[in-house]
């Protein structure tokens, strides 16, 4: 069966509010730390205090004497290794959070204090010296070197080449609602409410550990409090809560607390790196040679996207000369996670700061050098694939960059780097992203459907973690089928719904849209199968209005009620299901898609004498083919923007070398902005309907980093090599060019 | 009024609550009338409040709450914060805890028409006090009306994953309540003390610039 979206979209593409925002806004919405069972338990891990240590002993005798413990579960034995803070030792299940917290305290654990190293900088040096797991022979993983041309070359001929340091710092998810699950068995029946992106993959974890059939494991969420990519599966935590509750029989619920959520709930990998970086004398760039290092603390993880260094500008392998290295730096912290569009800002970063010190130094508006660099469309991928982004890329971010200059007014705005008159110093900077966004490869299922008083049912197992798939979900089959959102009734985020992939990837939205649409036109074409000769009508004239059935031949219409009504004490149902490989063959081309450019201006007031960067402006022009509902889209941008003005200005995991913990395991020290810290931000979706579905929760979160690193270096004429950009940082940016900017 | 104050204004080697009791000052509001420093009348009861409270705990005590009009009765141990009662005692779950340590705001709610962080604030201290959390924006939800100002959240979508949300609605419900007549920038700084982590600010300032319109209209 051919998929396509309606021609004539009444809904598609228009301002939607969310439909669960009246159940959010006034808090009555359950998420799962909402969740309180009868009888249920609290649960809280154990963790270990040293960053690297052997377990000697474990004494729970008087912790299990303590009033309301009911279950103790080890995780980490005596003679095993804890590898950084808050590595899991064991966990207790109580009544009461404060029985709990007393008897958490009781525990005797008796540690082997081991070696650690918690900083990169330590690690690099300690080249004899192996602290974490794994058969290394030490921290550090060098990856094999990359050379395309010959940069030593192309450095002689070059008119310009600048060399820097640029670096970005781990940053912690910080997710608001913290990790973690409520348990609770009914025989050999689990069921869990858990804060999670992938409901079906996270009762497949849990049925595979407990060795009972997956329909006999169930995972709920209905709302869900942030995940950012850190939320798969139901960790170690949630396997605990689950053998808690097994062992007390009765629910449990164990949710992070902040500083464990923090040092424990993941984290973006840091990316520092020496950046060199040639031109000719009209701004092609010929030359990008890298050599970086970053962590992923106890994880395995690569820290940037080594094969997309240079970044966008190197799309189609088009510059000449390149030479990269990369170095995986273990240290005993947490682990890494996907944090949305993992790699890419760290590759942005560490790409287009460097794009603007040549435009420096070859006395050229940025903008004008991008213009120069911008990758072209591929003319192998328009042969057979003329909607994929490779064949369309040069014409989108061309395209993009005009409307954000515009936007931004770059053309009056943009002066030389450190120009500016005054104390406080304006700065305008711009970078630009990619993303991919396709459906997902594993299937995604919908069911619709129809009932004879005319009410309609939708059910899915796929999640919203706030990203608005809830309300695409209702758009799409209210579109379809005449209706208004509110009509759809629907069963979500539960595992049972039928076959869903996690939200990562920004993968939902373009794997759940086009299940709903088959389901939605399934259930559609089989009302009008049944009801047709009771009609009397050929079900082949029959066609949707808004609100109404009509026959297209009798010129006759009647209300969906009354056609739904004729169903007697039948149903009508439709299932959908869309993949990735479905996405790609020829009868389903522009239903879904792969590939999005875009392009963020900021703004900052940099004052010298105090080094404080406030960001005043973003303007942040995003693609994502076909907009379903255009506020969600919008928000996402805006959101990934404001993420990023925080990872730019505020955010940094600062380890203590002496401890090897985390000092900031909070959200005072661990600063994130609040309202008044913000930039205003221009939204502009650049719409490409004839491409289809592309997801749109990672891509507007790359490159603002960049690009308020950029207005910085605009500002006041000297780079702040690192992010975030602190007082200090700017203060002894400005101190190596001999004072004021 | 700290203690430093109270020994200075009645003689070294007395404290202010024994100044009080010794001149008569007993619980019972008659005698405070008749109290000799009036300006300490209140001073005298919350002392008296702090006395009793001494004895209290550590085993649960009874408790009882004014949240949203209602009156609910549980007992928890007295180092339970007002944000745990209302949360894992009361199932009054739209406070949510996020740094449980008084930064994010998540947990705001009103406390006779003042925010506090229910994180920060025991639960025995909000007896006799009007508890309001975000739910009491829309006591008969999903039925009946909501409050203007999550209404207005849902029009502009000033929330995505929406954990930070109530506590960001109870903030700015309180700072159009004490002055109907804010500006946008008094609105932002009312809610300078939460934090939002998908990053909805953008969309709660046009939230703030309709409310505030709104708000004028109405005063």
């Amino acid at each position: 069966m051919a998929t396509a979206w309606p021609e004539k979209r009444r809904l598609i593409g228009k301002k939607h509010s969310r439909l669960d925002g009246p159940d959010k806004s006034t808090g009555h919405a359950k998420y799962s730390f909402d969740v309180n069972r009868p009888g249920m338990l609290h649960a809280k891990i154990l963790r270990s205090p040293y960053a690297h240590a052997k377990i000697k002993s474990i004494d729970t005798a008087a912790a299990e004497k303590m009033p309301g413990v009911k279950a103790v579960q080890v995780i980490t034995g005596p003679g095993k290794e804890v590898f950084y803070a808050g590595d899991e030792v064991l966990a207790l299940a109580a009544d009461t959070e404060e029985h709990l917290l007393d008897a958490l305290r009781a525990v005797k654990v008796e540690y082997e204090v081991l070696d650690h190293l918690v900083k990169e900088e330590d690690a690099l040096k300690a080249t004899d010296k192996k602290t974490t797991p794994g058969g290394r022979k030490n921290n550090l993983s060098v990856g094999e070197e990359f050379t395309r041309g010959n940069v030593e070359a192309a450095y002689k001929s070059a008119a310009a080449v600048v060399e820097g340091q640029y670096g970005v710092p781990t940053i912690c998810h910080q997710c608001l609602e913290s990790h973690g699950l409520v348990a609770e068995w009914q025989g050999d029946r689990l069921t869990v409410w858990c804060s999670t992106q992938a409901t079906e993959y996270t009762a497949q974890l849990l049925a595979q550990h407990f060795k009972v059939p997956v329909t006999q494991v169930q995972c709920i969420t209905h709302f869900m409090g942030g995940g950012f990519g850190s939320k798969f599966g139901p960790d170690i935590q949630g396997i605990t809560a689950a053998e808690l509750a097994k062992k007390a029989g009765a629910p449990v619920k164990l949710m992070l607390d902040r500083e464990e959520e923090v040092t424990v709930g993941g984290n973006r990998p840091s990316a520092y790196g020496t950046v060199k970086m040639a031109a000719t004398k009209d701004g092609k760039i010929t030359a990008y040679e890298v050599d970086c290092f970053g962590t992923p603390g106890v994880g395995n993880s690569p820290t940037v996207n080594l094969q997309m260094m240079p970044y966008v500008y190197d799309l189609g392998d088009v510059i000449p000369n390149i030479k990269r290295k990369h170095t995986v730096v273990r240290l005993n912290a947490g682990a890494a996670r996907a944090m949305r569009a993992p790699g890419h800002p760290q590759n942005c970063f560490l790409t287009d700061c460097a794009v603007d010190d040549l435009a420096a130094k070859l006395g050229m508006d940025p903008l004008e050098m991008r213009l120069k660099n911008l990758p072209a469309n591929s003319t192998e991928a328009a042969k057979d694939a003329a909607l994929s982004f490779a064949a369309m890329r040069g014409d989108i971010f061309a395209k993009e960059m005009e409307i954000a200059a515009r936007l931004s007014k770059w053309k009056d705005k943009w002066h030389p780097p450190g120009a500016g008159q005054g104390v406080v110093k304006h700065g305008i900077g711009m970078a630009l992203h990619t993303w991919g966004g396709q459906a997902s490869p594993q299937p995604n299922d919908c069911t619709v459907t129809i009932n004879r008083d005319g009410s309609v049912t939708a059910q899915t197992s796929t999640q919203d973690l706030g990203t608005g798939q809830r309300t695409v979900t209702a758009l799409v089959i209210a579109e379809v089928l005449g209706l208004e959102q509110k009509d759809v009734t629907l069963k979500f985020g539960e595992s049972q719904y039928g076959r869903s992939s996690g939200s990562g990837g920004s993968t939902t939205c373009p794997s759940q849209a086009p299940a709903t649409l088959r389901a939605a036109v399934a259930a559609r074409d089989e009302l009008f199968d049944k009801v047709a000769p009771k009609l009397g009508a050929k079900k082949e004239d029959l066609a949707i209005e808004p609100g109404k059935v009509v026959d297209k031949a009798g010129g006759k219409s009647w209300s969906w009620k009354e056609v739904c009504a004729r169903l007697g004490m039948d149903q009508a149902k439709g299932q959908g299901t869309w993949t990735y490989a479905m996405s790609t063959q020829d009868d389903n081309k522009g239903v879904s898609n792969n590939g999005v450019g875009g392009v963020q201006v900021a703004e900052v007031a940099v004052d010298t004498e105090t080094g404080v960067v406030r960001c005043t402006r973003v303007v942040a022009v995003q693609d994502c083919g076909l907009v379903v509902n255009k506020q969600g889209c919008e928000s996402q941008v805006a959101g990934g923007v404001i993420m990023a003005v925080n990872y730019a200005l505020f955010e940094e995991r600062i380890m203590d070398r002496h401890t090897g913990r985390q000092v900031n395991p909070d959200m005072e020290f661990y600063k994130l902005g609040g309202i008044e810290d913000m930039p205003h931000i221009t939204v502009h979706m650049h719409d490409m309907p004839e491409r289809g579905v592309i997801g749109i929760g990672e891509p507007p979160t790359i490159s603002t980093c960049a690009a308020i690193g950029n207005a910085v270096f605009n500002a006041i004429g000297a780079r702040v090599p690192f992010a975030p950009f602190t007082p200090a940082r700017v203060l002894a940016a400005l101190a190596t060019k001999g004072g004021k900017g | 009024m700290n203690d430093a104050q109270g020994h200075n204004k009645h003689g070294p080697g007395l404290t202010r609550r024994q100044f009080l009791k010794g001149s008569g000052a007993t619980a019972a509001a008659t005698a405070l009338a008749t109290a000799p420093v009036p300006a300490f009348a209140g001073a005298a009861e919350e002392e008296e409040k702090a006395e009793r409270a001494v004895g209290m705990g550590p085993g649960p005590v009874k408790l009882q709450l004014n949240v949203n009009g209602k009156t609910l009765d549980t007992s928890v141990e007295p180092r339970v914060t007002l944000l745990d009662a209302l949360r894992n005692y009361l199932d009054v779950t739209g406070c949510k805890r996020v740094c449980d340590r008084g930064t994010c705001g998540a947990c705001t709610v009103m406390l006779d028409g003042k925010t506090v962080y229910s994180c920060t604030t025991l639960a025995l201290e909000a007896q006799g006090k009007a508890i309001k959390t975000a739910e009491g924006l829309a006591p008969d939800f999903p039925a009946g009306a909501i409050d203007p100002v999550p209404a207005a959240f849902v029009k502009h979508d000033a929330q995505q994953c929406g954990f930070c949300t109530p506590g960001f609605v109870v903030s700015m419900r309180a700072a159009l309540d004490k002055n109907p007549d804010a500006t946008p920038a008094e609105v932002e700084e009312g809610l300078s003390g939460n934090i939002c982590r998908c990053g909805t600010y953008e969309q709660m300032r046009h939230t703030i610039a309709a409310l505030c319109k709104a708000e004028r209209k109405e005063g």
